[in-house]
């Protein structure tokens, strides 16, 4: 599903951001990608969504060379991945209804679609009794769920989390990654970049551990080791 | 896909107008400025135009023949001046004609009316007003009338200049002009500048929204639509401004310049009316070009997408 082969990204002539990685992630699977601040994680993230491009190396992402994508097709990819950040990007003045459908307007979807598609989405993240609520009226594990709601609108083969849970508290923490679990068992391929230690012990999944750009670790039943 | 696309994009346009609302209805005044002064110049070269076109029509060639020429003789005479290519008509006023003409402008005179009284016959010769196809011909045919023949039977010559007339309009016109001209290019460029600024501001107002749309996948030409759709909109509403802006100001207008044509059927209204899709939709689509123009650039500049 995912493919990183040899790639290389420098921000500056002497920041590495990222240094030779190649690592390979199935269609499925549920990886988490750890490593110290500045060790390149959220790097991999814009990476795949292709808000830059590596400068060696290949990536692909579900059979589809992304290394030299035209700009007239990333938005086609972007609707393919899914994508949630630590600071939720919701929009304050729509409701969380809105904020979903958002996703759908942008690509031109019939209102009739929206209409059906955005409660089922909104039924998954289960926040169908808080439709018309503004973020600033949401606890952030809820705002989180909408975001997570809007990523999977367009039901992607991929989901990324970057730093998910960054912004919550244990209980919201649980949450998120239940969601994700669930998520993931639906068939959905999740990668989530995460610095939360107990988190990681306790999903016993893929871990991929970072540092300083350099692939430090890549373990089936991982361990947070940093 | 598309026409909904379109629509929400329409949509997004009329809520980013919205939400910088003063900024919008700055942009809007400026080009309706731009428009009006535009227009202005459109009125006032149709105005000399038209005085220019009323005053050729009253130069003529007045021929004054002598009383004692016979009809044929003046036939002859008359056939032969229409065939010159300069010619564009020759009319005939009998001696009759212009006796009565004469006769009804001093009919109050009782000093002429007892000299023509005590007159046999008509003293008047007849006469031949000739009109020229351009202006520049009546020289020429000025000079074919020196011909020695017809002098003898010409008594009078008359023709009035009003090239000094002419001139003076054209002056004052491309004065006027060149200053009106002047203004609606500054105007122009003011224009060109608020939309463009515009343009710039509503995308930092939208940024958030942007980045989220990139995020999850609107295409490039989505995210750009609302944009310039908002500036043609801004056009637009400038246009419909100005109409209401400049008919009355036209009919206005025409109250003073009416007793200038006298006769003359002229009527400033009615040439827009006429004109109407070529003035309006020319200025409509220019201010759409202008305006699609500086607001791609901005968004060239500003929208990194
Ligand atoms: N736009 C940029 N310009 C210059 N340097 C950058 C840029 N983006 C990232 N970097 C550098 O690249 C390196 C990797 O950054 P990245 O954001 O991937 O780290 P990270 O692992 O996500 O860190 P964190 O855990 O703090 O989010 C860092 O040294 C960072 O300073
Ligand atoms: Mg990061």
């Amino acid at each position: 599903m995912i493919h990183l082969e040899k790639v290389s990204k420098n921000f500056q002539p002497n920041v590495n951001a990222l240094s030779d990685i190649t690592l390979h992630i199935d269609a499925g699977e549920f990886v988490s990608i750890v490593g110290q601040s500045g060790s390149g994680k959220t790097t991999i993230v814009r990476l795949l969504i292709s808000e830059i491009q590596p400068d060696a190396g290949e990536v692909e992402v579900g059979g589809w060379n992304i290394t030299k994508i035209k700009k007239v097709q990333v938005p086609l990819l972007r609707r393919q991945i899914g994508v949630v950040f630590q600071d939720f990007k919701l929009l304050p003045k729509k409701t969380v209804f809105e904020n979903v459908a958002f996703a759908l307007q942008v690509s031109g979807a019939p209102r009739a679609r929206i209409q059906q598609v955005v409660p089922q989405v909104l039924n998954i993240v289960d926040l169908s009794d808080k439709l018309h609520r503004y973020p600033q009226e949401l606890s952030g594990g809820e705002r989180q769920r909408v975001a997570i709601a809007r990523a999977l609108i367009h039901r992607p083969k991929v989901l990324l989390a970057d730093e998910p849970t960054g912004n919550l508290d244990a209980l919201n923490t649980k949450d998120i990654i239940e969601l994700l679990l669930k998520i993931n068992e639906f068939g959905t391929t999740v990668v989530m970049v995460t610095h939360n230690k107990e988190i990681v012990n306790s999903l016993k999944r893929r871990v991929i551990t970072l540092d300083r750009g350099l692939m430090a670790g890549d373990q089936r039943v991982g361990k947070y080791v940093i | 896909m598309f026409l909904h696309a379109l629509s929400r994009g329409i949509i997004f346009a009329l809520q980013s107008f919205w939400r910088n609302v003063w900024l919008s209805i700055a942009t809007i005044f400026v080009i309706f400025l731009t428009l009006v002064s535009v227009n202005f110049l459109i009125a006032v070269n149709v105005i000399a135009d038209s005085a220019i076109n009323v005053v050729k029509e009253r130069i003529d060639v007045s021929i004054y023949l002598k009383p004692d020429i016979q009809e044929s003789k003046i036939a002859e005479l008359k056939t032969r001046l229409e065939s010159d290519s300069q010619v564009k008509n020759v009319v005939y006023r009998s001696p009759a004609d212009n006796l009565a003409d004469f006769k009804a402008k001093h009919v109050n005179d009782e000093k002429i009316k007892e000299t023509l009284d005590s007159l046999n016959g008509n003293p008047m010769g007849a006469t031949l007003i000739i009109k020229a196809k351009n202006l520049k011909d009546y020289p020429v045919i000025l000079r074919t009338l020196e011909d020695p023949i017809l002098n003898e039977i010409i008594e009078e010559k008359n023709y009035d200049d009003n090239q000094l007339v002419i001139d003076r309009i054209n002056l004052i016109a491309s004065n006027i002009k060149r200053v009106i001209l002047a203004i609606s290019i500054i105007f122009i460029i003011i224009s060109i500048l608020i939309v463009f600024n515009t343009v710039r501001i509503a995308i930092f107002t939208h940024q958030n929204e942007i980045a989220i749309m990139k995020l999850v996948g609107a295409s490039n030409w989505f995210i750009r639509f609302p944009f310039v759709f908002e500036s043609i909109l801004a056009g637009l509403f400038a246009c419909i401004l100005a109409m209401f802006f400049i008919y009355p100001l036209l009919s206005f207008t025409q109250g003073y310049i009416g007793g200038f044509f006298g006769g003359a059927d002229f009527n400033i209204i009615s040439y827009f009316n006429a004109n109407f899709f070529l003035i309006w939709g020319a200025q409509l689509l220019g201010i759409i070009v202008i305006n699609a123009i500086s607001s791609s650039i901005a968004l060239s500049k500003y929208l990194k997408v």
